[in-house]
């Protein structure tokens, strides 16, 4: 007993150790807090920007003074905070579910939108809008998880039966697969079903119209999300060296996998029902916050949040800039941002 | 993958194997055919069918046999020889058994081109010039090819690798695909409809028109293609090996590639983005009459025709008198297909 | 390979079954009217001793049967009915689930057809005359006219006047059209008063809501023109602005609560929409009047030709009164 209580000390202690060697270098938090500050101005201009520009003052006062008769407070309150706020939720739960599904899987191409989440997510969407058209919208969140489940289970289920494993290669075509077997049922069912404006939006992608009563609802269940994928982070860095040492070191993979997937599904299936499908954000921002931060997910998972929400507030503002007074659709914005770096990974990883 | 000799005498037993597999491929084909042309919203016994082709039909039947129903199921016939031929030339130049032309963005290429070609056609002129529908195979063409330039360009980095041009090629199939996106909410609703509808791949507003702009890219590039089959076999044995035999292999395949972009090019100019047809009937034909393309590419054709004219007779009866696009089908039955190539595939 | 076969052999036998089910309920009456059809057809070239011939909108000869029985004009039934004359089909969404609900009083009897019109599902009505309401590709319109002679339209379909009195010339009515026409336009003078007795200088708009999202009419199309150009209301100066080409521009929540419109015509299916407890909702000028009036969306808000707009008239002066 005494045996393994000490063998147990030195592996937490190994483990102390082994974080201190991986921790980022110092400016991380330095960096960490000034990305804050920036999503905080960025958010700010995206507050000011609208079919009517509002001045400094009026947003300041619809703050701290509101006045439920200025229509111009009213309208910063009630759609353009939510908007922004949404845009910055949906940003992080991607970036940071990129980033899990990167760690778990240990492939650089894994993503939500790769994998075959988002159109799982949309897919039974699909199915709610036509078979259940009562559905609210805690309901239409459910659908969404279930979605997100199928489309990761079944990518999942093709890595775990294929020989070798799901290589980068096997990982991208068995999304595109998936994607491509989902969206064509979503299809038959939206045009048979004469749903299919309902459900073009979910495809597009975007933050217009969110209301604060969904932002709110999502925001507590997906917090919870964020909060227990920072609470993985260690384990998710030592894992990140290899299964064998992780195993060796007394880390449960089993029990953190089953967590970390459903933290993915959590985050990914709450980010569909409020945006719809939006792509390649966690397929970018993970790496980026790699290259930042260094290998420790302690720094590379808040950081993600901090970016990917950055990224997707940016995306939205050239959304409803570029073509005034209509919205350009979100989704093939970060789509032209995500391709040119897909394609660079793509090159990396065309090795074999 | 069984390399036979010119001299062998197993040679005459594989070849008669392949021919008859070839054989019962066209009788399976010309029974569907005849299945097909009986199915419908208006439906005709097959003794109406046949009073109709001897010629002793009403004028009605005559109308919709003729004018309706053939074009069409020609085109599908057209369409999946032209798809699934462009796919086998795909997987033999990649040397890779995944290359499905719709996943690595050939057809998303072609597509959006197509609609770009006409929204900009629309913007111009209240009414589509005649020519702007004999042109559009060639649209698409250029399409095709910018997607597979841009895909090898990007994909190069000291010579080619199998998985690298998939890779990319997923890439810049997300980055067409956006981009067609865009450019369909510029346009008006109707057209909006018109271009979700053609993407997902129909032919069911075909007509001998339509046909006919088809034909005249089949009857080119198929019998290129089966006359370059044997440098595409050869291509197999490894780089070294055919050029050892006399192949200049970077110039054949860049002749390779512009023959199967045009052929799947052509076929979605008239019927959409067609998606598996070009990965499932070149790996079904692989298997069953082995990896030389002379026997492959001709039997691979004759499956993609079966399974568009299969899809075809089902988008038009599940739903009648509504009808799905084709393409919707094909993908139902051919990604589950691809997903299990996934998991068996050795890489 | 034995596999192969053996599935391919099952896929064929399925096919042929769900074609021989078919045939039990759709053969009969279709053979049958295959054959009437086509006697139809050659009684009419004799029968046609001065055929008029006009040209379409795509720049085609048209030759027009004379007395059409069985005409498909999709979309354009409302313009039909009010030349007394019934379609062979009518428009419909869904397999037949969503039709025009405002016309059904006189078409409650017509069967359903595809709005795109399938050629085997035209095929079935054995039309003698089709026209068509929107620009189409030269490709299909020769296909339908393997089927009947078909007319593209060359009247803008957002301009129903024209439209009314291009059809009542192909259908040689052209004074009961013009007939139509004025009868409107008196009608129209009569809400006209109304509004100007009523609702002087004031603003409308029509606002269509499904679910969220928010849709705004064209001041000029549909329901627009005649809550505009016919019965005099001001266009809201965000009304303008999004004069998109589409009938109906999305317009977001945003843009609606500082549109300072003074009555609203809201065309909704959801009683009890989130929408209308929303504090923004409650800031728009017309709300705080108690100026808005609901409708649903099966009502002739949406549509084009005289008797929905001679219904949208209605729905205006008992609005405002």
């Amino acid at each position: 007993m005494e045996q393994i209580r000490k063998n147990q000390l030195t592996k937490k202690d190994t483990q102390k150790r082994l974080m201190k060697r991986l921790s980022a270098p110092h400016p991380a938090a330095l960096i960490l807090t000034m990305s804050v500050i920036a999503l905080i101005l960025l958010m700010g201009v995206s507050v000011s920007i609208g079919v009517s520009d509002i001045s400094w003052r009026t947003i300041l006062d619809a703050l701290f003074a509101f006045d439920e008769t200025h229509t111009s407070h009213v309208i910063l309150r009630d759609l353009r905070i939510p908007r922004i706020l949404a845009a910055s939720l949906v940003g992080a739960f991607l970036a940071v579910s990129g980033v899990i599904m990167q760690a778990l899987t240990l492939n650089p191409l894994a993503s939500p939108s790769i994998m075959g989440v988002t159109s799982g997510s949309a897919f039974m969407i699909a199915i709610a809008f036509a078979f259940y058209p009562q559905s609210n919208y805690y309901q239409l969140i459910l659908w969404s998880f279930a979605g997100a489940a199928l489309g990761a289970g079944m990518v999942f289920t093709i890595g775990t039966f294929s020989k070798r494993g799901l290589t980068p290669v096997k990982l991208a075509l068995a999304g595109a697969a998936v994607s491509a077997l989902l969206q064509s049922l979503s299809t038959i069912i939206a045009l048979h079903f004469n749903v299919a404006r309902d459900i073009s939006f979910w495809y597009a992608g975007g933050v217009a119209g969110v209301r604060m009563e969904s932002v709110r609802i999502v925001s507590m269940i997906a917090l919870i999300g964020l909060i227990i994928a920072f609470a993985l982070s260690r384990s998710l860095t030592i894992m990140g060296l290899g299964e064998e040492m992780a195993k060796g070191l007394g880390i449960k993979i089993g029990w953190i996998k089953f967590v970390s997937t459903l933290i993915v599904l959590i985050l990914t299936g709450a980010a569909v029902s409020i945006a719809g499908t939006v792509g390649f954000i966690g397929l970018i921002i993970p790496h980026i916050s790699k290259k930042v931060m260094g290998m420790d997910y302690r720094w590379v998972i808040p950081s993600s949040a901090v970016f990917g929400a950055m990224l997707l507030v940016l995306a939205d503002i050239a959304a409803r800039t570029i073509n005034q007074p209509y919205e350009t659709p979100v989704g093939a914005l970060t789509a032209m941002i995500g391709v040119p770096f897909f394609l660079v990974l793509a090159r990396k990883e065309g090795r074999g | 993958m069984t390399h036979v000799d010119d001299h062998s005498p197993l040679k005459d037993k594989v070849f008669k194997r392949s021919l008859f597999l070839f054989l019962f491929l066209l009788f399976l084909l010309a029974v569907l055919i005849l299945i097909s042309l009986g199915s419908g919203h208006l439906s005709l016994t097959p003794a109406d069918i046949w009073l109709t082709l001897t010629g002793s039909g009403t004028g009605a039947q005559e109308l919709l046999l003729y004018q309706f129903r053939l074009p069409r199921i020609i085109l599908a016939v057209l369409v999946g020889i032209g798809m699934a031929s462009a796919g086998a030339i795909f997987q033999g130049v990649t040397q890779n058994g995944l290359a499905d032309p719709g996943i690595i963005g050939i057809h998303s290429g072609s597509g959006f081109f197509v609609v770009l070609f006409l929204y900009l056609v629309s913007l111009s002129q209240d009414q589509p010039p005649v020519w702007a529908n004999i042109g559009l195979p060639f649209v698409a063409f250029a399409g095709g090819t910018t997607a597979a330039l841009l895909i090898y360009v990007l994909a190069w980095k000291e010579g080619i690798t199998p998985v690298r041009l998939v890779l990319v090629g997923i890439g810049i199939n997300a980055g067409f695909s956006a981009a067609l996106l865009l450019i369909q909410l510029r346009m008006s609703e109707s057209d909006f409809n018109r271009a979700i509808i053609w993407l997902s791949g129909s032919i069911w507003n075909a007509s001998w028109a339509t046909v006919l702009r088809l034909i005249p890219w089949i009857l080119i590039f198929l019998p290129l293609a089966l006359y370059k089959a044997r440098i595409l076999s050869v291509m197999q044995l490894g780089e070294e090996m055919a050029v050892g035999l006399g192949t200049a292999v970077e110039k054949e395949r860049v002749k390779l590639l512009i023959i199967a972009v045009a052929l799947s090019a052509a076929s979605v100019s008239v019927a959409g983005g067609i998606a598996f047809v070009g990965l499932v009937a070149p790996h079904l034909a692989r298997r069953l009459v082995g990896g030389k393309f002379q026997r492959m590419i001709p039997v691979s054709a004759m499956i993609g025709a079966i399974l568009i004219v299969l899809s075809d007779s089902i988008a038009r009866t599940v739903l009648a008198p509504s009808e799905i696009p084709v393409g919707l089908i094909v993908s139902v039955i051919g990604a589950p297909y691809f997903i299990y190539l996934l998991i068996t595939i050795k890489e | 390979m034995k596999k192969l076969v053996l599935s391919t052999l099952s896929l064929t036998l399925f096919l042929a079954a769900c074609n021989g089910n078919e045939e039990e309920t759709v053969n009969e009456p279709a053979d049958e009217g295959v054959e009437e059809g086509v006697t139809e057809e050659d009684g009419e070239e004799t029968a046609e001793t001065e055929s008029r011939v006009l040209t379409d909108g795509l720049g085609n000869d048209v030759e027009i049967p004379e007395n059409p029985e069985a005409i498909i004009a999709s979309y354009l039934e409302d313009y039909l009915l009010a030349l007394d004359v019934i379609p062979a089909a009518q428009w419909s969404i869904s397999d037949g689930e969503g039709v025009q609900f405002y016309l059904q009083d006189e078409l409650s009897d017509v069967p359903t057809i595809p709005y795109d019109l399938p050629y085997e599902a035209v095929m079935e009505f054995e039309p003698d005359f089709i026209m068509i309401r929107d620009q189409l590709e030269q490709d299909m319109v020769d296909q339908y006219n393997l089927i009947a002679p078909t007319y593209v339209l060359n009247a803008s379909p957002t301009d129903w006047r024209e439209t009314m009195r291009e059809i009542g010339t192909v259908l040689d009515h052209e004074e009961a059209a013009e007939t139509v026409i004025d009868e409107y336009d008196t009608r129209a003078e009569e809400t006209a008063s109304l509004v100007e007795e009523q609702a002087d200088g004031e603003s409308a708009a029509a606002i269509w809501m499904i679910d969220t999202s928010l849709f705004v009419v064209h001041p000029e199309r549909s329901s627009g023109a005649v809550l505009y150009g016919d019965a005099g209301f001001e266009i809201p100066s965000v009304v303008d602005q999004l004069s998109d080409d589409a009938d109906w521009a999305a317009v977001s929540l945003e843009e609606l609560a500082e549109m300072e419109v003074d009555h609203l015509f809201l065309i909704s299916d959801d009683e009890e929409s989130s929408l209308t407890e929303d504090r923004l909702w409650q800031n728009i000028p017309a709300v705080q009047n108690d100026a808005v009036y609901t409708f649903d969306s099966q009502s002739a808000w949406l549509y084009y030709g005289p008797i929905a707009n001679e219904q949208v008239l209605g729905f205006i002066e008992d609005s405002i009164q």
